[in-house]
């Protein structure tokens, strides 16, 4: 099973062209960061309640991203504000998003593929070779949208971060979306790290904007 | 955390008390898998003396509502006190489990 950092790494990508979809930077910092919290969180390594995010357990859980996050967690107070932790952990994401990328090559997901636009500039991209992973994640998250069914922690977790990515629309058809939208943020507001990562991708989206506008 | 169970005809009452956090995650799994024997299983859960949950406690709790969900069972909890209602509230867990004020009303809705 892939951590959910190697998820959103794999959903980002457009399976067609290898290259990832357009998202602001600092968007993709706090959705790695966020994906990463919340997957220690599954690990029974942090817990969480409205107040604060605890570091139950140290016990490194054998990946290097997880584990790094950990260690780092582990360096601040017994209790953190969640919005902080996923702050601090977003400085990191594109280290993550890097290692995420290298694993799923070792597993034989993707391959790297380097190339030059207009015979000058450099390109990297990474073409699915397995879509295995990628088309059962969407084919579960659309079932889940789209029924009455109790999620398990984990489809919880995958669809704040597909959300937050603003990506329910490579699992949802155009004519689903919208009336699939209560449903969509009735699962989001499951996990408190997942509202946390919801409000930060929010308020960074319209920082970007109010620079945009008055630049 | 505590937990006992008792049989009440054809429903399983569960009574928690305590705190449900991370530290009571494998108690509280072992104790609620058990108490959803019956086929279908009705349980009704006690949370009367539950004074504090967090998300791991929650997920507990998500992860016995899917199972019995998928035995076509039926689940209630009733007796929430205010703060761990404010959780469930938050977290829209209100929406996904049948919440009665008590007991009482729990077992009758799971009957």
């Amino acid at each position: 099973m892939l951590s959910f950092p190697e998820e959103i790494v794999l959903l980002l990508l457009d399976e067609t062209r290898g290259a990832f979809v357009p998202l602001p930077e600092s968007v993709f910092a706090i959705v790695m960061s966020g994906a990463a919290l919340m997957d220690l969180e599954l690990r029974n390594r942090i817990d969480t309640d409205p107040e604060k995010m605890t570091v139950v357990d140290r016990t490194p859980v054998g990946d290097d991203i997880l584990d790094d996050v950990l260690v780092g967690l582990g360096k601040k107070s017994a209790h953190l504000d969640i919005t902080d932790a996923l702050y601090d952990v977003a400085l990191s994401a594109e280290d993550y998003r890097v290692w995420a990328l290298n694993r799923l090559i070792a597993r034989g997901i993707l391959r790297e593929e380097n190339g030059r636009h207009l015979w000058v500039f450099r390109t990297r991209r990474y073409p699915i070779i397995d879509d295995t992973e990628q088309q059962e994640v969407r084919a579960r998250l659309r079932h889940l949208v789209m029924s009455d069914e109790i999620p398990d922690p984990r489809d919880i977790v995958l669809i704040c971060l597909v959300d937050a990515c603003a990506l329910m629309g490579v699992v949802l058809s155009e004519a689903e979306l919208q009336p699939a939208t209560p449903r969509i943020e009735q699962l989001r507001k499951m996990d408190l790290i997942g509202q946390a990562v919801t409000r930060a991708v929010s308020e960074t989206e319209a920082i970007i904007k109010f620079a945009a506008t008055t630049m | 955390m505590e937990i006992a169970q008792e049989q009440d005809g054809d429903v399983m009452i569960v009574r928690l008390s305590g705190r449900l956090d991370s530290s009571a995650v494998s108690t509280a799994e072992e104790g609620l898998s058990a108490a959803t024997v019956g086929q279908p299983p009705r349980v009704a859960i006690d949370m009367s003396g539950l004074s504090y949950i967090s998300s791991a406690g929650l997920r507990v709790l998500l992860v016995l509502a899917k199972s019995v969900q998928q035995r076509e069972g039926k689940l209630a909890l009733g007796g929430l006190v205010a703060n761990v209602h404010e959780v469930f509230a938050l977290t829209n867990f209100d929406k996904v489990f049948k919440i009665e004020s008590d007991l009482t009303s729990a077992v009758a809705a799971v009957r």
